[in-house]
């Protein structure tokens, strides 16, 4: 929203944060702590009085949900700044460990990926994520839906890598990314991962998977006014100015409510950090899917990631939907 | 244990230092860190968390003023009232400052830890209850007003009125006035709070409002935190209601402000104030809360305002550039101005069958985008009405001193003659009735580099015509400290200083921002 002033192109780093807190409005980790040193305001802050080196636990509680990018004013990269924090790290405890977990992930990738076979051009391509992996049955679904043919390398060691401040090795993301660049259409699953294609290859016409899925006629009838519509907060984020706009649309046509706040930043339905996600550290999602619920008038919750799915469904408040299971579900 | 420094300065003597005209302010002297072991060893035993971290204590080393810089021994984040108690009370032991921060938002140094401790209040920001049928709410006071308004959205409410910014914290506004385009009509945020909940310098957690502990309320109110930290307060509320927008052009300042009077004076509008581009380019915006209201505008009182339309004003602008071909370049920065500010405040996702929703966030998202900057200069003026053209127009020719581009911002605030305790020693002028306005004098820094001094001279230059015209500031503590005697006088502040002497006897409370 805020990129009109300074463009993506002149995007800027901690020592242009002026403090104004804005980024704390829609981070999920400060709701949850209250601790403006763990929010992208107290990184900033901290780095500008280079006390990079004095206390690198807090950039782990980071979701890298990446609501505080659109809501920065100073067009500050966030996520680039917490991720290259990250790298810098070689602490706490548990990190070499699950760098180790992700470095024989990228091995098994790179394997793998060699003997897979090539997406035909003509269709979308489907770049899941670990959780729609997970679940073939909706992965086929989804497919299906999408008239997409998915990838059997979606690129989630590389997702992990960048999100552990791992390195990714330059033949892996060489291999990732080839079959891609000459793609006409690609729907991209992975939050993170969508962030990045974008950068990396600027050309490519990629979408998120929410917006794929929603765009599809029968998925739009299915939507109720008492729907409570869970946009995936990573792809959104992202790709801000332009999807704002579109559920904004999507809100005029279907006329359901959206997990967004009063500064259309959408509200992440979990509070899961890298660390909590590998069980290093212990999550709570408690307060954040009771502030997502509160005062809500629905009957229902329609999500687009899986992630969200398996969160919402403990609460057993409503039932859950998967966006792609929305027509079975309305029949 | 030698008292502070602090203690020597001759409070009671008349001729003070400070009160010498256009002296360039400075950064109070940090404090030296006598006992702060000691204080740290009690807090512990207390199971209070101070971090004294690099990191922690160099999140706060300025505030949204970016003038004044000063670094905090520890930190603490408020967690209860209790804790905070605790805390005030080892610091009145330990002669130890405490500075109160919540949004930061300050611009003269006034949340920033000259050495001590800063307690940030965000660490307080939940709202404890919503009472939809009472019109109240009860929050804590570290709480952003933004964040206020999510959750009082959820009830299909919303506050009466705050600071379009988006991060003030409740606590630090009521503490000085908070001031918004629906203040003409509604008042400032402070005259909202119905009840606090206080920790007084010594530690006491007092509940205080209009009829309990009155003098507390009367002195934390727009007390600019020398009488307690606000730890809850029970505020109005109100039905959300989205915004019926009317947008006046006007090429003359005088004319924009009389037509904002006259709105305010007959009760016509929801909301009024002014903005400008330039002094040539100035916006008054007019607000409705209802139909009713709008239709009783247009009938009685759109045609008396002189303001032109958009394509009206365009017109007037061409005849304007076209008489002064070296004036050219103007023309071009007001083109530009128009083109990166206009579509802004029409954002598709905002409007709705013609109707402005969440204008706070409107408003506030726009003030950070082309306002906000890693330096604020604000200075203000505040009088009564009939002072009030005056005092822009000078305080504008100031602007056009200093600097190519500024924006003025000007705003009514409502009175209510029962809270005139309140006001006092505050940003309401002494000889206000029924109305006192307030005019932010902000210059684009557009990335010059400017010294500070420079900066403080303007800023002097802008309090000065507020001195000639016995009016108040919005922003007189901290590095503008030096106006308080001279713009209050003796008498009041005197008496103001012997209460916070017997409030806070090792006066650690926000030291410095006043006394």
């Amino acid at each position: 929203m805020f990129h009109s002033k300074k463009t993506l192109s002149t995007r800027k780093n901690h020592s242009d944060c002026s403090g104004c807190s804005l980024c704390l409005l829609v981070c999920p980790v400060w709701r949850q702590t209250r601790d403006i040193g763990l929010t992208p305001h107290g990184h900033a802050k901290a780095l500008q009085h280079n006390a990079a080196t004095v206390d690198s636990a807090s950039a782990w509680h980071c979701t890298l949900c990446m609501a505080c990018e659109p809501a920065c004013p100073d067009n500050i990269d966030i996520i680039g700044m917490i991720l290259e924090f990250r790298r810098q790290q070689s602490s706490p405890h548990w990190l070499p460990d699950l760098r180790k977990k992700i470095s024989e992930e990228t091995t098994r990738q790179t394997v793998k990926a060699s003997s897979s076979a090539r997406a035909h051009l003509e269709l979308p391509v489907l770049l899941p994520d670990a959780s729609l992996h997970a679940h073939p049955d909706t992965l086929a679904r989804t497919a299906g839906l999408l008239d997409a043919r998915f990838c059997d390398d979606d690129g989630s060691d590389i997702s992990l890598a960048l999100e552990s401040g791992a390195d990714i090795p330059e033949q892996r993301l060489h291999q990732f990314l080839a079959p891609l660049r000459p793609l006409n259409k690609i729907i991209v699953a992975d939050g993170l991962l969508f962030h990045y294609l974008k950068k990396w290859i600027p050309n490519l016409k990629a979408i998120s998977l929410g917006e794929a899925i929603s765009s599809h006629a029968a998925v739009r009838r299915s939507l109720r006014r008492t729907d409570l519509y869970i946009i995936e907060p990573r792809a959104y984020h992202s790709d801000y100015p332009r999807l704002v706009k579109y559920y904004d649309s999507l809100r005029i046509d279907a006329g359901c409510m959206f997990n967004l706040d009063l500064q259309r930043i959408a509200i992440p339905a979990t509070v899961h950090s890298l660390p909590q996600r590998f069980g290093f550290l212990a999550a709570n999602d408690e307060e954040q899917t009771r502030w997502l619920m509160h005062g809500q008038n629905i009957t229902r919750i329609v999500v687009e990631s899986l992630a969200d799915y398996s969160a919402l469904k403990k609460t057993g408040d409503f039932p859950v939907v998967h966006l792609a299971d929305l027509p079975n579900a309305e029949q | 244990m030698s008292r502070p420094l602090f203690f020597e300065k001759p409070w009671s003597v008349p001729c003070l230092p400070w009160s010498v005209p256009c002296l360039p302010q400075t950064n109070p002297a940090r404090w030296s860190g006598q006992g702060w072991h000691a204080f740290a060893a009690a807090l512990s035993r207390c199971d209070i968390e101070l971090r004294e971290t690099k990191s922690a204590c160099g999140i706060f080393t300025t505030d949204a003023g970016g003038t004044a810089y000063g670094l905090p021994h520890g930190v603490v984040i408020a967690r209860s009232a209790a804790q905070i108690s605790a805390l005030l009370k080892a610091a009145q032991q330990f002669h130890v400052p405490v500075t109160v921060r919540g949004g930061g938002l300050t611009t003269e140094g006034e949340s920033i830890a000259f050495g001590g401790v800063l307690l940030d209040m965000t660490g307080m920001s939940r709202v404890l209850s919503v009472d939809a049928g009472a019109l109240t709410v009860r929050t804590e006071g570290g709480i952003f007003w933004h964040n206020l308004a999510e959750e009082l959205r959820r009830y299909g409410m919303d506050y009466l009125s705050a600071p379009l910014n988006l991060t003030a914290s409740v606590g630090g506004t009521l503490g000085v006035g908070g001031i918004d385009v629906n203040s003409p009509r509604l008042g400032c945020s402070a005259d909202q709070a119905l009840a606090l909940q206080v920790v007084t310098p010594t530690g006491e957690i007092v509940e205080c409002s209009d009829t309990q502990n009155t003098t507390l309320f009367q002195r934390v109110i727009l007390g600019y935190g020398q009488f307690g930290v606000i730890t809850e307060a029970t505020l109005k509320i109100r039905r959300y209601t989205p915004l019926r927008m009317h947008y006046f052009y006007y090429d003359s300042l005088r004319t924009a402000v009389e037509d904002m009077q006259l709105l305010n004076q007959n009760d016509a509008s929801d909301y009024s104030g002014i903005l400008t581009i330039m002094d040539c380019a100035v916006n008054l915006l007019v607000a409705f809360d209802s139909d009713e209201r709008e239709a009783a505008f247009r009938t009685n009182w759109q045609l008396r305002l002189r303001g032109y339309g958009e394509f009206g004003f365009a017109l007037c602008m061409l005849r304007r550039y076209t008489l002064r071909p070296w004036k050219l370049r103007e023309a071009w920065y007001l083109l530009q101005r128009k083109r990166e500010l206009f579509p802004e405040f029409r954002r598709s996702e905002y409007m709705r069958n013609g109707l402005m929703h969440d204008r706070t966030v409107v408003f506030s998202r726009a003030v950070w985008k082309f306002w906000g900057s890693k330096q604020m200069v604000i200075p203000d003026l505040a009088t009564s009405a009939e002072k009030f053209v005056d005092a822009v127009v000078r305080g504008n020719a100031v602007c056009r001193k200093y600097f190519p581009h500024y924006t003025l911002y000007c705003v009514g605030i409502k009175l209510r003659p029962e809270h005139k305790p309140h006001y006092e020693m505050s940003c309401i002028p002494p000889d206000a009735k029924n109305w006192a306005y307030g005019c932010e004098f902000e210059p684009m820094i557009e990335g010059q580099v400017y010294s500070r001094d420079y900066f403080q001279s303007f800023k002097n230059e802008i309090y000065d015509i507020g001195l000639d015209l016995g009016g108040s500031y919005y922003r007189f503590g901290g590095m503008m400290k030096g106006y308080i005697r001279r713009i209050f006088g003796d008498e009041i502040v005197n008496r103001h200083l012997a209460m916070k002497r017997e409030a806070d006897p090792a006066m650690i409370l926000n030291r410095d921002v006043i006394f």
